[in-house]
């Protein structure tokens, strides 16, 4: 085994602590500079200097974020907190677990497939942001535009392509395995099929307008999408027109809906007696100019008529629309000249995106998931933008195509973690690694567990899962984590408690009260995680058996988890643990689960606290 | 009610007219009647209510409606209206279409009256003519021509 | 003392999230910047913003500016000063250069940031682009004063009970147990009396959001929500909202003002054509986005033009500011979710890229 060295970095958090005094009680060498086998530096690797990053490469090297750790309080009780920490990160450095990164270069190519301006604009933002790129179209050029496009648009965005755009016409993408670094396409062109590895895929499916479902059905002779209105053919004579424009009513309304149905209303109500009665259920103007473009159409004389679900009702030949005036509060009938029906936008994402062997999740499933922008999938390295997700034709689908290429040129260049390291030896090719991994980058081919090059973020939940031990990103095997609790709960003084802390919540969380001074109970060991769905019962029961009077998991919230259901993953985990511990004659409250964000760090404390009340309750 | 037999050309009537510009751009957020003292005390008076009146076009309703006149102009709706429909002036709008309509009520058709007859609401007769003859003050004319012709009625108190 | 010139492709003013997420998506695309925030944290307003989850996430985005932050702090491309403001500003061939100068701020010292620290001393800036992420200004509800702002016992904005909801509510509520909570909504928006013509967008879903953590912790608590119409805030709610219609009391109509009664303030509203008075132990008054305060004095400082909405940037354009090597992110350009705000940072650092890509160009052959 390699001898471990501390290399202790001075910054906020740290100070008084006696770095030798905490290399001594962690059973480690305190670094006077000279040659390294092993080490645990008290910094991130993002905070430390560059020389230093530098000089250990190729070496053990665990990067802990001490001052997120220790807290504050009695300098005897801090000292003895940076010194379990330190022992903690000792005791995987000393596996020697080298911090590996791509066994394989990410392939830097780029496909993007579908139609439109997003299609055309996701293209050129990642070749600008130096990808090759395949624009594979499902139409010809000249048919390029989405439904719900201006034609022209589309055409100038073609032409101004660069040249390290591909594009290819007729073209369809009718299968994908894979994931980021590492994508297999097959695309059925007009004359063959052919097979093509990308790095990252961008889906531009093609949108449409299409009239809701609940849209009252009037007579066809009368009525017609906003789409196909020409206001000009419309004025009234001796008898006012009377026009109805219906904007959406239902509770799916955009305020992109609202805005084309309050347009086309003005556009009517400038003609020459024409009286136009727009129906609304809620005036959705939080778009941009909305609520002034809803002002001047009442200002032309269109006449609002807010309905309640279900309030608009239609006689039976058509002809006549009956509903409740909002204000006067009683029943009022139109026999309307003319009807415009709104619009929204719709697409559809193709259908074999909702096979779980290509993507796991994506977001039907996961509306607004607050870590899947950018047009991300759940599945690393695969985009969704355009009408199928939601955004408007013009600018908002230009944005969500630069946010695209630039989330895959990260992921591309080397922002992902790993690549999980698969022992085949004691590998059953159970395939439970392929099913569990929320980021699709565990894949299957050629007969072994293939994990793809650029798109692991390390959560671990593979491991966790993994009933033979056998795969696990580098750093994050069975093996190390043990060691580490094993070395961290010898070395940790008083009551012994264990938290496993989400990076992306808990982890944030202590940090924040650490640096407020906050006083952590003397015995708290901190393992931070990548996704709280590494934690399994296995990490439970160990903690417990080596000492650990309580164990505490802080996921994120549900629906919040970047991996997805990692945090659900833990939290029954952490059920199952407490379970088997009631069964053995232990306590089942000496393992808890909770649901936490990073900016509450409250939370976090008060949690701690009652497990150190738990626990010392015998 | 049916829409169609609605005067949609009302609403634009009003606009029309001084002091009704902002009646369309009402969005029947009710603050007006929130805030209305007017409508706190006579049962039917809802300021949002004359207003979408208005809107609908039910023009006979709205000018041969009683409420229109009790008004107190204290300009609280004008106040918290958010929209600066500016109701107390387009009620004065309302009031003068009504008028000219001849919806105007017997009192103050009658007033306008006395108005145009002696040019105050007051008549200044003999008896007030000696007293300021008395005090060494002129005396007032008989409702001078202007006033009529302001009022837009007929001299010597005829009905308009 | 000499003054220092630093030389960096791009300079964004303002460290909140719209601005560190153009700062990451510059770094991503091979392009260092400086960040310059004026006060002494990062974040901007969203490092006030609490977790609002309840049984699960409600999707604010607020706990998004702790990975924005870490990821800024992990980039070593990216610069960040604290508690600076550009006082001076020329356009300098196809970039700008400016003039910083140190802010002193007063108010509790900040938590330690992962990265940056305050501007030691008048410094010049010499950048190929400028990226303005200065945020947006709440509304002061004491504008309004019908609602009785700083006059009534127990009303409140929006953000002062954002400030409270973790800790307690008695306190905002005059040391009652606020029992029966009423939310105003478009205090300042939807305004013209006021000239603000625009939806605020996000304070419909600020206000909901709320109103569930009070149900939540305080189950029983009466909510009433005084509105115009319901705005979209993500397509997850549509069913949601259905739930909350059943929880709470939806009324549509804007009050007419708040007085004092004897057990609370006092919300005097319209319904069924006649004036109501309802009496609540706490009034929250939701203040709408207003263009920054700065954004006369930055506009002039850039030539860069104003929205028909006062905010900075240009109506027909996303990130555009109207003068070249200008770009506008977030909420400076019109009100938007802490979502939008990251997107809208990234759609600016996107453009300032392609501004900067000729020069780049031409230093590489140069």
């Amino acid at each position: 085994m390699p001898e471990v060295s501390l290399i202790w970095i001075e910054e906020a958090g740290l100070e008084g602590l006696d770095p030798a005094k905490a290399a001594k009680k962690a059973g480690v060498a305190l670094s006077d500079g000279g040659l390294v086998e092993a080490a645990v530096v008290t910094t991130t690797e993002a905070r430390a200097p560059r020389s230093l990053v530098n000089r250990l490469k190729g070496y053990p090297v665990k990067w802990l974020d001490l001052a997120a750790e220790v807290g504050g309080g009695p300098l005897a009780l801090r000292q003895a907190r940076a010194a379990a920490a330190v022992a903690r990160a000792a005791g995987s450095a000393a596996l020697g677990t080298m911090a590996q990164r791509y066994t394989r270069q990410p392939n830097q190519e780029v496909l993007v497939a579908g139609r439109g301006l997003a299609a055309v604009a996701a293209a050129h933002q990642a070749a600008a942001l130096g990808h090759p790129v395949l624009l594979a179209l499902e139409t010809t050029r000249a048919r390029a535009a989405c439904a719900d496009e201006k034609p022209a648009e589309v055409k100038r965005a073609l032409a101004g392509l660069p040249a390290q755009v591909e594009v290819v016409t007729g073209t369809e993408l009718v299968e994908l395995l894979g994931a980021g670094g590492d994508f297999q396409a097959r695309l059925q062109g007009p004359r063959r099929t052919s097979r093509r590895r990308f790095g990252a895929v961008v889906l531009a499916p093609p949108s449409a307008y299409a009239v809701p479902g609940d849209m009252p059905a009037t007579a066809e002779d009368i009525t017609l999408p906003v789409s196909r209105l020409k206001p000009k053919q419309y004025q009234g004579g001796e008898q006012w027109l009377q026009a109805a424009v219906i904007a959406p009513l239902g509770p799916g309304a955009t305020a992109h809906g609202f805005a084309r149905a309050v347009t086309a209303a003005l556009a009517l109500q400038k003609r020459p007696r024409v009286q136009v009665t727009l129906f609304l259920g809620e005036a959705k103007v939080a778009s941009e100019g909305g609520e002034r473009l809803y002002r001047d159409a009442r200002r032309q004389g269109v006449l609002a008529m807010r309905v309640e679900p279900g309030g608009l009702r239609v006689s039976r030949d058509g002809r006549k629309l009956s509903f409740d005036d909002p204000v006067l509060g009683e029943p009022v009938d139109l026999r309307p000249d003319l009807v415009v029906l709104s619009e929204e936008v719709t697409g559809r994402a193709p259908a074999w995106l909702d096979n779980p062997l290509v993507t796991t999740a994506w977001d039907q499933d996961l509306p607004d998931h607050p870590r899947l922008q950018a047009g991300r999938t759940a599945r690393s390295g695969l985009y969704l933008i355009g009408g199928a997700r939601g955004a408007a034709p013009g600018d908002p689908r230009r944005a969500q195509a630069a946010a695209a290429a630039a989330d895959l040129h990260g992921l591309l260049s080397g922002e992902a973690v790993a690549v999980p390291a698969v022992r085949d030896v004691l590998c059953a090719s159970c395939l439970t690694c392929v099913r569990v991994c929320p980021h699709g980058v565990v894949c299957y081919a050629e007969d072994h567990i293939a994990p793809a090059p650029a798109a692991c973020l390390a959560c671990g939940v593979c491991t966790a899962e993994c009933p033979a031990e056998a795969i696990a990103p580098p750093g994050w095997s069975n093996r190390e984590m043990i060691a580490s609790l094993a070395a961290g709960l010898k070395a940790a003084a008083g009551d012994k408690l264990v938290l496993f802390a989400c990076r992306n919540s808990g982890m944030d969380a202590a940090r924040a009260l650490s640096l407020a001074g906050h006083q952590w109970p003397k015995g708290l060991l901190m393992v931070p995680v990548n996704c709280a769905g590494r934690v399994g019962v296995q990490l439970i029961l160990r903690a417990l058996s080596l000492g650990a009077g309580g164990v505490l998991v802080a996921g994120c919230h549900q629906g919040n988890c970047r991996s997805l259901n990692g945090n659900l993953r833990a939290k029954l985990r952490s059920g199952e643990a407490a379970d088997l511990l009631a069964q053995v004659g232990g306590r089942p409250e000496q393992v808890r689960f909770m649901h936490l964000a990073s900016n509450q760090p409250r939370a976090l404390a008060q949690a701690v606290a009652e497990l150190a009340q738990t626990a010392g309750e015998k | 009610m049916l829409l169609n037999d609605c005067d949609p050309g009302f609403k634009h009537q009003v606009a029309a007219e001084p002091g009704g510009q902002g009646i369309k751009a009402c969005f029947a957020c009710a603050a007006c009647t929130a805030r209305c003292p007017v409508a706190g005390h006579v049962e039917g008076y809802d300021p949002r209510r004359l207003i979408r009146l208005v809107l609908l076009g039910r023009r006979e309703e709205v000018l041969a409606s009683p409420l229109i006149w009790l008004c107190s102009t204290c300009y609280s709706c004008q106040e918290v209206c958010p929209q600066q429909v500016s109701f107390t002036e387009v009620l004065t709008a309302i009031k003068n279409i009504a008028a000219r309509a001849g919806y105007g009520p017997p009192a103050t058709e009658a007033v306008i009256d006395q108005l145009a007859a002696h040019g105050r609401l007051l008549e200044v007769g003999e008896f007030e003519n000696q007293r300021r003859t008395d005090l060494g003050l002129p005396e007032v004319a008989e409702a001078p021509a202007h006033f009529q012709k302001v009022l837009g009625v007929e001299p010597a108190g005829g009905k308009s | 003392m000499a003054v220092k010139t630093i030389k960096t492709p791009a300079v964004i003013i303002g460290g909140g999230v719209a601005g560190l997420a153009a700062a990451i998506d510059l770094s991503r695309r091979g392009l260092s910047s400086l960040v310059v925030e004026r006060g002494p944290r990062l974040g901007g307003r969203v490092a006030d913003f609490c977790c609002k989850a309840t049984d699960s996430c409600v999707r604010c985005g607020a706990c998004r500016l702790a990975d924005l932050v870490r990821r800024v702090a992990a980039r070593p491309e990216i610069a960040i000063y604290t508690s600076a403001k550009p006082v001076a500003a020329e356009a300098d061939g196809d970039g700008w250069r400016l003039t910083l100068e140190p802010q002193r701020n007063n108010g509790p010292a900040p938590v330690v940031e992962l990265a940056g620290g305050p501007l030691p001393r008048r410094s010049q800036v010499q950048a190929g682009a400028v990226i303005l992420a200065v945020g947006a200004t709440p509304f002061d509800p004491s504008a309004k004063s019908r609602f009785g702002y700083r006059r009534v016992p127990g009303v409140v904005s929006a953000l002062e009970l954002e400030g409270a909801l973790e800790h307690s509510l008695a306190e905002l509520a005059g040391g009652r147990d606020p029992r029966r909570v009423a939310f105003i909504q478009c205090v300042g928006s939807r305004d013209e009396s006021l000239g603000h013509l625009y939806c605020s967008r996000v304070c419909c879903g600020f206000a909901l959001r709320m109103a569930r953590v009070i149900q939540a912790r305080r189950p029983g608590t009466e909510i009433t929500f005084f509105h115009m119409d319901v705005q979209t805030y993500g397509r997850a709610w549509a069913g949601e909202l259905a739930e909350m219609r059943e929880q709470m009391n939806f009324v549509r109509a804007m009050p007419g003002e708040v007085t004092a009664g004897p057990g609370g303030p006092q919300v005097v509203y319209a319904a069924g054509g006649r004036s109501q008075t309802a009496e609540f132990d706490l009034v929250v008054l939701s203040q709408g986005m207003r263009p920054p305060v700065g954004a006369a004095a930055l506009s002039q400082l850039f030539a860069c033009t104003r929205t028909s909405d006062g905010f900075l940037g240009s109506d027909a354009e996303p990130v555009a500011s109207g003068a070249a090597g200008v770009f506008i992110a977030g909420s400076a350009r019109g009100p938007m979710s802490i979502v939008e705000s990251i997107e809208h940072g990234a759609v600016a650092a996107a453009a300032a890229a392609g501004h900067l890509q000729p020069l780049v160009r031409e230093a590489a052959h140069a």
